[in-house]
């Protein structure tokens, strides 16, 4: 039997765990592979056997949108099995991840390590949390990025850190760092002169996309921005702990502090789907006011819905409502040539799948419902300006 | 924010702010499930222990797996895990025996008469 199994690489700030607190984690990452590869076949099934001839019997026409798919399979019995225990995981998934962090934080033990911090951490208790993630808990993390639990609280982002990976199944890589580490492969293909001297990562979270373009531009100074304050404390200790030096401040991207005209490099990673309407519109603006002219816009993403059979959109649009991601389908149809063009961008802006970095597990080059990190390519969508 | 010094203890947000969906026609199947999930990784994490048991007793040189398979029972430890087992049935299937034992009792009066009886017995 060939050993493939791949465990999230320790570092210093990741949590501690105890035997069964580890072994508790582990169970849900089974149980999300299981969904994945024993489950979800047969959602096609029904639907092609049991959904659809009901719904082609009643209109005389095959369902055309995610809410004639859906008529067609929300009645069926595996599509609710199915959807069930994909929620049940999701909220196992979190439970794991913070039972190890509530201990820890009870017995008194230091979530992270008194080492020498690298870079910079500002924070600005004055920054309104967005009502984008107020609203609801995104992806079902109780108390979602922002919540704080005691002085200095890191516990949002030591739970975040160790969550993704077990939702990734081990498919963002060992440091979880795949997005970034896929775009700075691609950008140094495609452009191997280009060498940002001040790059800007938008909605950062705990660093894991940031820590890439750190690596693989080291002279460039690198900013990371969130509007959570224990992600950003998280980021900071963790890439420090890696050897990194990041200037990690919280601030909102549809509105930064820095000033225009200042960064060669501004990405995001995965933090377009969880804004809203109004706000992304003000993200791409933010990114142009920042970015020198010649400088690039980067936004990894997963593909939007254009294209894709009516069927496959419905069950990739599967957490806009029920993993609490309330803009992922309007954020995946969205004209994004005149978002661009919107913001005063004048060339025609990139829309592109960049293989991933990460090439050691299987990939089925598709996305789909609770298999977020398998597609085994990232959207890319960005501009020059 | 509470001080971790206090001595109070500090308990994080487990439920995620949003209505949660149900898929089932009957919200109950949906609830039963995620307990039957939730069971089945403690048993999980308990089977995972005792892996863990077994690999540090065969790298210690006390015992390995291949002499838990090679064990046999004796007549005494069989018959006591049977009466364990029995007891374990007895207490999961609680609700499902108690009704046999309505049953039983033919005489089993509707509650409210009960409430009925005592109450008005002056």
């Amino acid at each position: 039997m060939s050993v493939s199994y791949k465990e999230q690489k320790p570092h210093a700030v990741l949590p501690q765990t105890n035997h069964d607190e580890l072994s508790r984690q582990h169970f849900v990452r089974s149980f999300k592979e299981h969904i994945v590869d024993a489950l979800h076949p047969g959602l096609k099934l029904a639907y092609e056997k049991r959904g659809k001839p009901k719904f082609v019997a009643q209109h005389r026409r095959e369902p055309a949108t995610i809410q004639e798919v859906g008529e067609a399979m929300k009645p069926d019995q595996h599509y609710q099995a199915w959807s069930s225990l994909l929620r049940t995981s999701q909220e196992m998934m979190w439970s794991s991840a913070q039972i190890p962090v509530e201990r820890a934080i009870n017995q008194g033990a230091a979530l992270v390590p008194d080492q020498a911090l690298l870079g910079s951490l500002t924070l600005d208790p004055t920054l309104k949390i967005p009502s984008y993630h107020t609203a609801v808990d995104i992806h079902c993390q109780p108390g979602g990025y922002h919540t704080e639990y005691v002085e200095n609280d890191v516990a949002q982002g030591a739970i975040y850190d160790r969550a993704v990976y077990i939702y990734a199944m081990g498919q963002m890589g060992l440091y979880n760092a795949d997005m970034g580490d896929s775009t700075v492969a691609w950008l140094k293909q495609s452009h191997p002169d280009f060498n940002p001297g001040r790059i800007l990562d938008m909605g950062c979270s705990v660093g894991h996309s940031t820590l890439p373009y750190s690596n693989g531009y080291p002279t460039a100074e690198v900013h990371a921005i969130d509007v959570a304050a224990p992600m950003l404390r998280y980021a900071h200790t963790r890439a420090s702990s890696m050897g990194n030096a990041v200037h990690f401040s919280q601030q909102n991207a549809e509105c930064t502090q820095f000033e225009a005209g200042s960064f060669d490099l501004v990405v995001s990673h995965i933090l377009l789907h969880e804004t809203s309407s109004a706000a992304i519109k003000n993200v791409i603006n933010e990114c142009y006011r920042l970015l020198k002219p010649g400088g690039w816009m980067l936004h990894v993403e997963t593909p939007p819905y254009e294209g894709m059979e009516p069927f496959d959109t419905f069950i990739f649009d599967w957490d806009s409502e029920n993993n609490n991601e309330p803009f992922w389908r309007k954020s995946h149809q969205l004209d994004l040539e005149a978002l661009a063009e919107g913001a005063g961008f004048t060339h025609k802006p990139l829309q592109i799948m960049v293989p991933s970095a990460f090439q050691e597990t299987q990939r089925s080059n598709t996305f789909q419902g609770g298999d977020f990190g398998g597609g085994g390519v990232w959207f890319v969508y960005g501009c020059q300006k | 924010m509470t001080d971790p010094g206090s001595g109070e203890k500090i308990a994080l947000q487990r439920k995620a702010k949003g209505k949660r969906p149900y898929y089932f026609s009957n919200p109950d199947v949906d609830k039963l499930l995620s307990m039957v999930m939730a069971l089945t990784g403690e048993l999980a994490v308990a089977r995972d222990r005792i892996d863990t048991l077994e690999r540090v007793a065969s790298a210690k040189g006390l015992f390995s797996s291949d002499d838990i398979e090679a064990f046999e029972l004796d007549e005494e430890a069989l018959e006591a895990r049977a009466e364990r087992h029995k007891t374990m049935l007895r207490e999961v299937n609680r609700i499902i025996v108690g009704e046999i034992e309505d049953l039983q009792n033919a005489g089993e009066e509707d509650y409210s008469s009960v409430v009925d009886q005592v109450e008005n017995d002056d």
